[in-house]
């Protein structure tokens, strides 16, 4: 045999028809390091694996390390939704509630290790995508794929030699041996194969829609969730026979008040000036609240700064009043409030869009651009 | 039997010891301290003898009820500690006479309490004994005809047992699954029998399972270090380790979907059992069972490797028993309030321990270590993984 003939060699091959011959001849054959032994069987055969000289698979560890990962990560990422970005009390619940969070990270660890086992095994340890293995071409394939085993050594390492491998197979008991020569390769990837397959796809998508198309022009569709409008339940907009005013709407019993909602007990701003106080303490948070009402709702007439001056006013020349002036700071903490809840002139009441702690923070927040505006030496110092 | 050392009577004596220095303190305890404390700790070691008697039981009729071969000549082992079916029995009899001291259902009180009214078609005392000896008399029965037959067997080498003892298996097991059921709503959830749990009778059957297969575990790997069941290697209880994985994510499971429906769903009655045993005194031992029950064991039997190593499997075996054991008694003790652990419970101990470990020596001197007899061992012994 010439060197040519090896170069050309993938690897020699003997076939065997028991698990223990098998095992036998790649026990014999490992120590005389021919070159990487490789077995081919139509079943699994335990300790082959062993016998060949395979090492443990990393596949476990990797599986555990991606399956720790993947609970982690869940874990972090439901702490920080819930408990840290979007803090949202669900059933009276601590907005880390690790027991809700378990079952979510249950099903990512197993998200997690079975791709990681299913991805890594094919891609990373089997070597796919792998077109064509040259033992497809050979005449015991047959054999592998019924009922025989084959070992192969491959000639991937320097030390291979043809004549070697081959008395080496026989010696140790193979039924007949076999070169396996590379195969002729053709290219995966070609232009015109790359085409066809664009061509194809881009065939599917046209069949396929006008398919639908078609079906939908021809075919008479049943209104999604027919039913799902049409319950006997009634509605608030329903007509009802089963109450006397006809209605399927119930109104609330005349005289109820809503949570939050009690009507003031003042009638005009100057009465609100001489029954209420501001409940509330100036304190930084207090003032931020405030300053937010302020820019939110009585910035765009009375200015950021509350001089009456804004873009509303500018454009439509309305006359909003200066809170600056001497005339709103004379005035009590409570009728700022009665102007707000029961507004002034062309100012319509806020009542409906500001509770109760808005409206005196928003007060509390005029004061202080009052005696921003209107600051004396020893509020410098 | 050939093989066996002859059994020392050294042991025998120490554990005779250890009985009636158990049995003396037991006394003290149930005169000195109280019946109730007595009879919790009488009802605690019973269950744990009987859950790990029908677990094993259950092991036996598993195997014949999917014909696995692998198990076969481990099959003794199962089989023997199934003896501890008839203690268990046997104190559980004994049991009945605490019922009064220990269960609330049983009080005067509890004519006026609707919830206990309305259970009393179930909750009440003559049921109950009636309930108990059914489950009883159905044990023997199949313990009878599972362990004696198979001994039976080593002699007279009867194939026609094993066709029998397949065709017997799903009665048992639904016998089992119904008694075990009983078992749990009986004597443990009804100590607080407020309280309930649909999920209560399969989470005992996890912890009766697990602790079955950590046993049986001990016991092989015990006989195969004495050399006295050749050809028995890692093949054959790797298979222990793969269901001990199995079963201990299980239980896991059963006990975590358990406790977290209850804490999701907040309703009073239910949370304030959780509560008692999962906030102050007793957090550290519930913070112990998962570790003991699960972690430990999982982290240990995961791999390839930890299932073949006898070292591995032995301490992820005890760490299952000792957790179902401090399971049993997290079930049970907290009708005391704060976690009650002194001499009392350590003398109790004493007594069952000794009590256990002579059963377990008689039941081990009894028949070959192999199952002999049945036709199917030898397919058993050159099982390939």
């Amino acid at each position: 045999m010439g060197s040519d003939a090896q170069a050309g060699t993938f690897a020699v091959v003997g076939l065997f028809s028991k698990p223990d011959a098998i095992i036998a001849a790649a026990n014999t054959i490992r120590p005389q390091k021919l070159g990487r032994l490789e077995a081919y069987s139509p079943y699994p055969v335990h300790g082959l694996d062993h016998a060949i000289g395979l090492g443990k698979s990393r596949l476990g560890a990797l599986v555990m390390g991606m399956g720790v990962a993947g609970a982690l990560l869940a874990l972090l990422f439901e702490w920080w939704t819930s408990a840290v970005d979007y803090k949202l009390v669900t059933g009276g619940k601590p907005l880390f509630s690790w027991q809700a969070f378990v079952p979510v990270m249950f099903e990512v660890t197993v998200l997690f290790a079975t791709f990681t086992a299913g991805l890594a095994m094919l891609f990373v340890f089997n070597k796919l995508p792998f077109f064509g293995h040259p033992i497809l071409h050979s005449e015991l394939i047959k054999g592998i794929t019924r009922d025989k085993l084959a070992l192969s050594i491959e000639s991937t390492s320097a030390a291979f030699d043809l004549d070697k491998a081959r008395t080496a197979l026989v010696e140790a008991g193979a039924d007949s041996v076999e070169v396996v020569p590379f195969p002729v390769w053709q290219s995966p990837l070609s232009l015109a194969g790359l085409l066809r397959t664009i061509g194809a796809i881009f065939a599917a998508c046209v069949v396929a829609g006008l398919g639908i198309y078609g079906a939908e022009k021809m075919v008479p569709i049943v209104p999604p969730m027919f039913h799902i409008h049409d319950q006997p339940k009634l509605n608030a907009f329903r007509e009802s026979s089963f109450f006397a005013d006809g209605k399927g709407m119930r109104p609330a019993v005349a005289g109820t008040v809503a949570r939050g909602h009690l009507p003031p007990d003042f009638k005009t701003p100057e009465e609100a000036g001489k029954i209420l106080a501001n409940p509330l303490q100036l304190t930084l948070r207090v003032a931020d609240r405030g300053r937010k009402v302020f820019n939110d709702h009585c910035a765009v007439c009375h200015g950021a700064v509350g001089d009456g001056v804004a873009l509303l006013s500018r454009a439509y020349g309305g006359k909003p009043a200066n809170l600056l002036a001497s005339s709103a700071r004379e005035q009590p903490d409570g009728y700022l409030y009665g102007v707000i809840v029961l507004g002034k002139n062309a100012m319509s009441s806020y009542a409906a869009d500001l509770d109760d702690a808005d409206r005196w923070s928003a007060v509390h927040y005029v004061r202080i651009l009052q005696r921003a505006q209107n600051a004396k030496d020893e509020d410098l110092r | 039997m050939s093989n066996q050392a002859p059994p020392s009577t050294l042991v025998r004596n120490l554990l005779l010891a250890m009985v009636l220095l158990g049995a003396a303190g037991a006394a003290a305890v149930y005169f000195r301290v109280g019946a109730d404390r007595f009879w919790a700790n009488w009802i605690l070691w019973t269950l744990f003898f009987l859950t790990l008697g029908l677990g094993n039981l259950f092991l036996v009729a598993l195997e014949r009820l999917v014909g696995a071969h692998w198990s076969v000549p481990m099959r003794r082992v199962p089989e023997r500690i199934a003896s501890l079916v008839p203690l268990s029995i046997l104190l559980l009899l004994v049991a009945i006479l605490g019922v009064p001291a220990l269960f609330p259902w049983t009080r005067p009180e509890a004519a006026h309490n609707p919830i206990l009214v309305a259970k009393s078609p179930w909750l009440n005392f003559p049921f109950f004994v009636i309930r108990a000896a059914v489950c009883a008399l159905a044990w023997i029965l199949f313990y009878r005809f599972y362990v004696r037959g198979s001994l039976k067997q080593d002699s007279d080498k009867d194939p026609s047992f094993t066709v029998r003892a397949r065709r017997l298996a799903p009665p048992f097991v639904v016998v089992f699954f119904f008694s075990l059921t009983i078992v749990a709503f009986d004597w443990i959830s009804s100590l607080e029998p407020e309280w309930y749990s649909d999920m209560f009778g399969v989470y005992l059957f996890a912890g009766t399972f697990i602790s079955g297969i950590a046993a049986m575990t001990l016991g092989v790997l015990f006989l195969i270090r004495r050399g006295r069941l050749p050809e028995v290697g890692s093949k054959h209880y790797y298979n222990l380790g793969t269901l001990g994985l199995a079963f201990t994510v299980f239980y896991a499971y059963i006990g975590f979907a358990q406790y977290m429906l209850i804490w999701y769903a907040d309703l009073p009655e239910e949370v304030v059992w959780f509560k008692h045993r999962i906030e102050g005194p007793w957090q550290p031992i519930a913070l112990l069972l998962p570790l003991l029950h699960f972690f430990i064991p999982f982290f240990l039997l995961i791999g390839s490797a930890g299932k073949s190593k006898p070292k591995v499997m032995r301490i992820a075996a005890l760490s299952i028993l000792v957790g179902h054991f401090v399971d049993l008694y997290w079930l049970i003790f907290p009708i005391f309030g704060a976690p009650q652990f002194s001499w009392p419970e350590v003398s109790m101990a004493c007594l069952f321990l000794g009590l256990g470990f002579l059963q377990l020596r008689r039941a081990m001197g009894r028949g070959a270590d192999m199952p002999v007899g049945d036709p199917l061992l030898a397919k058993g012994l050159e099982w390939q993984l």
